[in-house]
């Protein structure tokens, strides 16, 4: 075997913060190389550089032994990379032999040569072993053809290293298989395949090596057969269980909320929930463990009244819900922090007054008449209060709340939510995006929200912060319930292994 | 800053934009060799410059800013109602009705024809807006549909059901039932009363009720209205007929109090000359107001800037074309992050602090 790709100490820093830091990867010709690691290791920031979507900070790539700069997406093709996305770059409107020969520039003249492009990609698949109907439209085929469309474009431009961006994400365990076929059969071609994934099994199944980033670093890289999978998941987890600020408690309280075999779009791995059972107490904080896309969206929705299950039942203090409306949960007690501030939480364009009161503009304390006459003085005077003791750094409360920092907002949000006394409570991605104080507050306030009785199911794909908040873990994927755990000496192996499916 | 910053774009752009159309205006107007600052004068003068002048630029306000409003006040809930000028119409229409063939008379008929009128708007607000709401119909196209159909139902209205004789047009509503005028020597009725009244309304509906802030709530963002418990659908539903009702009222006060019969060419180009000045008003239904008056001063001065000068009427349209134009496009500038940018650094060099 030679080598295809070398990168060396490969760096990338965005202002302070390196999503990619001194790495090192090589890659040979004929061979499947998997990048495992869990979300923001720096995977999908790595690939973008060999993509020509982001230039390295410091660092050298070199291609057949020659170095070169990648500069743009157009480059990193006629270098003979490429790359297929996790959610694939297809013209709907157009035909799959259209999607395959867009932006071609074979054909001379202002004319495509249809009948000559046709026949090369013909053989092109007839080679790789690809059934592919050329004349449909993508919206006519399944995912994984349209995966084949977006694998035999980046063939047809002659890519010599493929890769494959979490490439079964989307896919049934039938299309896997077929897809695995494919991968097979171009590593006997002689292609190089970079394979990202989080998913053990399918790891262990078809890499020939693996290395494991972690934290933005790439921590090892061994042989397939080194290792197995228990070995594997805590070289991506990397960390010893430390000692949680937080005081963890054990609960036998009053259930708050409990859902009965709910099922959501069930067979939708990503943005299904299928089977899900679970008890929320009052007074603890659930943490709903799992990557990104395995329901936690639906999830939360689900507690709040966005969505409704299909199947199964959901029951707030000890009745079962009859209307699924946002508004009913609401009434029975259900705060929640959603997990995009500005599009489900806030209302950006009006004032932090406006949106601490945003759900009680109707009552005696703040209008007259049952919103007849809006007592501005009185949602004045309360906005000050609130801005104060979530400490809301603001030059007024009527700014809006767009120009508050992503910390700012979601105290807006925690003051609303956490005032109307809930009993449960739901926060999805709570610290997302936010710097080391808020993060803290945030944390802080949930806790404290717990210690007075309120249930809160804590949905984050940050295990740090699953580990250091729950007092109880359930793990969350393809939509199931994948096991439960306690939060005192939580076993992060076990944990770990159950949220890439094992 | 920010909040401050957009009030202010909000004052300034509508203002600067009127400058800068009244100085093209000014240069077409030297170009076809006359003197602009006559021509101003005189159009000046023909709009506010005698008591029956100004009457009729009131009388002109009138419909505009019944329109105005309904375009206001449904895109301020987020629904895109296009079709004030088809609400506007069948307002008018179940006025006509109402006066001419229930054989009630006087001031019971002018009442019930007002209320009848704003009820047919309603309706017609109504239908665009179930189907948008339950299935997810694009509110623009089938409103500005309903607008041909009401236009074209006055028609059949003028032509056959209510034909006055050989020519074709309903007959006049009788005098008793017409809406009476404010002051003698104006031409301008109740109906601009109303109007007005109905914008302070409004306006207070809109900013200090719990009803009109969940409407606004659901303009600037209807998920998060919804996550929050908001009846976002219903509404939407509300905002339209609402709306509605406010075009059909203005049909039916502008057919009670100055037109008094359906034409050929009844309400044309109201519907979404109200579009616009919601638009330069900034939503604000009593900045829309002035807008209106602003537009209605420009088209009652222009005749007797004709008469003087011999400028024709159509500078004066182009005038109110580029009003309009150079809002939109200066609302759409300070949206711009460059904008932004440049604000940024101007007032950094000022000393001045500008984020929190």
């Amino acid at each position: 075997m030679s080598e295809l790709l070398r990168i060396e100490h490969i760096s990338k820093r965005f202002g302070d913060f390196y999503a990619n830091r001194n790495i090192d990867l090589t890659v040979e010709r004929g061979e499947i190389h998997t990048l495992l690691g869990e979300n923001g290791a720096g995977k999908s920031t790595l690939m973008n550089i060999l993509a020509g979507l982001y230039q390295p900070t410091e660092g050298k790539i070199f291609l057949e032994g020659k170095e070169v700069h990648i500069e743009s997406p157009s480059q990193a093709v006629s270098l003979g990379i490429g790359m297929v996305h996790q959610h694939f770059m297809l013209v709907d409107a157009m035909t799959v032999f259209e999607n395959i020969i867009l932006g071609d520039r074979r054909s001379k003249g202002i004319f495509i040569d249809r009948a000559a492009r046709r026949k090369e990609i013909e053989e092109l698949a007839a080679r790789y072993g690809f059934q592919i109907q050329l004349d449909r439209q993508i919206t006519e085929i399944s995912v994984g053809e349209q995966q084949r469309v977006e694998i035999l474009k980046a063939l047809y431009r002659g890519a010599q290293l493929l890769i494959l961006d979490e490439p079964t994400a989307a896919l049934t365990d039938i299309e896997v298989e077929g897809l695995f076929r494919v991968v097979n059969r171009l590593k006997e071609e002689g292609k190089s395949i970079i394979f990202i994934s989080h998913k053990m099994r399918e790891v262990l199944h078809i890499s020939d090596r693996i290395t494991i980033l972690r934290g933005g670093e790439a921590v090892a890289t061994i042989n397939r057969d080194e290792m197995d999978g228990q070995q594997l998941a805590s070289l991506m987890i990397g960390r010893e269980l430390s000692e949680s600020h937080y005081e963890k408690r054990n609960t036998a309280e009053k259930t708050v909320a409990v859902l009965d075999h709910v099922s959501y779009h069930k067979n939708s791995k990503h943005n299904g929930l299928a089977d899900v059972d679970m008890k929320i107490h009052a007074g603890e904080i659930v943490g709903i463990a799992g990557v990104d896309g395995n329901g936690q969206t639906q999830l939360a929705q689900m507690l709040t009244g966005v969505i409704w299950p299909e199947e199964g039942h959901i029951q707030l203090k000890n009745s079962n819900v009859g209307v699924f409306d946002p508004l009913q949960f609401i009434q029975n007690g259900t705060a929640h922090v959603p997990e995009d501030r500005n599009l489900q939480g806030l209302v950006s364009d009006m004032s932090i007054a406006d949106n601490i009161v945003l759900k009680r503009t109707e009552s005696e304390e703040f209008s007259k008449g049952h919103g007849l006459f809006l007592k501005k003085k009185a949602i004045s005077a309360y906005a000050s209060e609130m801005a104060g003791k979530y400490d809301i750094r603001c030059r007024s409360i009527y700014q809006d709340v767009r120009s508050l920092s992503g910390g700012n907002q979601q105290k807006v949000i925690l003051a609303r939510e956490l005032e109307s006394n809930p009993d449960l409570l739901v926060a999805a991605h709570p610290t997302r995006g936010l710097d080391i104080g808020a993060t803290r507050f945030v944390r802080d306030q949930m806790c404290a929200a717990r210690d007075r009785g309120v249930g809160v199911v804590l949905i984050s794909a940050d295990f740090d912060e699953i580990l250091e908040m729950s007092d109880r873990i359930l793990v969350l994927f393809e939509g199931r319930i994948m096991g439960e755990y306690s939060g005192k000496n939580p076993p992060i192996k076990e944990i770990s292994m159950a949220m890439t499916g094992k | 800053m920010r909040k401050g910053k957009n009030s202010m774009a909000g004052i300034v752009v509508p203002l600067l934009s009127i400058v800068l159309a009244l100085l093209i205006g000014a240069i077409i107007m030297v170009c076809l060799g006359a003197n602009p600052a006559t021509a101003m004068k005189n159009l000046a003068i023909g709009a506010f410059g005698s008591k029956p002048n100004i009457g009729t630029t009131l009388t002109k306000a009138t419909p505009l800013i019944f329109t105005s409003l309904c375009a206001c006040f449904a895109y301020k809930c987020g629904v895109f109602n296009l079709g004030g000028e088809g609400q506007f119409i069948m307002g008018s229409i179940a006025a006509i009705y109402v006066t001419l063939v229930t054989g009630i008379t006087g001031v019971p008929a002018m009442l019930l024809a007002l209320a009848a009128g704003a009820a047919a708007g309603g309706i017609w607000g109504f239908l665009p807006g179930i189907l948008k709401i339950t299935r997810g119909q694009n509110e623009m196209i089938t409103s500005i549909m309903f607008n041909y159909i009401a236009t074209l139902l006055m028609g059949v209205v003028y032509t056959n059901w209510l034909r006055d004789g050989s020519v074709p047009q309903t007959q006049a509503v009788p005098k008793e039932s017409q809406i009476p005028r404010v002051i003698t020597g104006m031409r301008f009725t109740w109906g601009f009363v109303i109007a007005v009244v109905l914008g302070l309304i409004l306006y207070y509906f809109l900013f200090r009720t719990s009803g009109g802030f969940k409407l606004r709530a659901v303009g600037i963002n209807a998920t998060a209205a919804r996550f929050n418990g908001f009846p976002v659908r219903r509404l939407m539903l509300f905002s339209f007929i609402v709306s509605g009702a406010i075009a059909g009222l203005g049909g039916s006060a502008e057919l009670l109090g100055t037109q008094f019969r359906l034409i050929n060419g009844f309400a044309s180009g109201y519907g979404f000359d109200g579009v616009a000045m919601a638009l330069i008003g900034q939503l604000n239904p009593i900045a829309t107001i002035f807008v209106a008056l602003f537009f209605a001063a420009l088209r009652a001065g222009a005749t007797t800037m004709q008469a003087a000068t011999g400028v024709p009427t159509s500078v004066s349209d182009i005038i109110q074309a580029l009003v309009i134009v150079f809002t939109v496009a200066g609302m759409a500038l300070t949206k711009l992050p460059e904008f932004t940018a440049f604000l940024q650094n101007r007032s950094h060099k000022n000393g001045k602090e500008v984020r929190d």
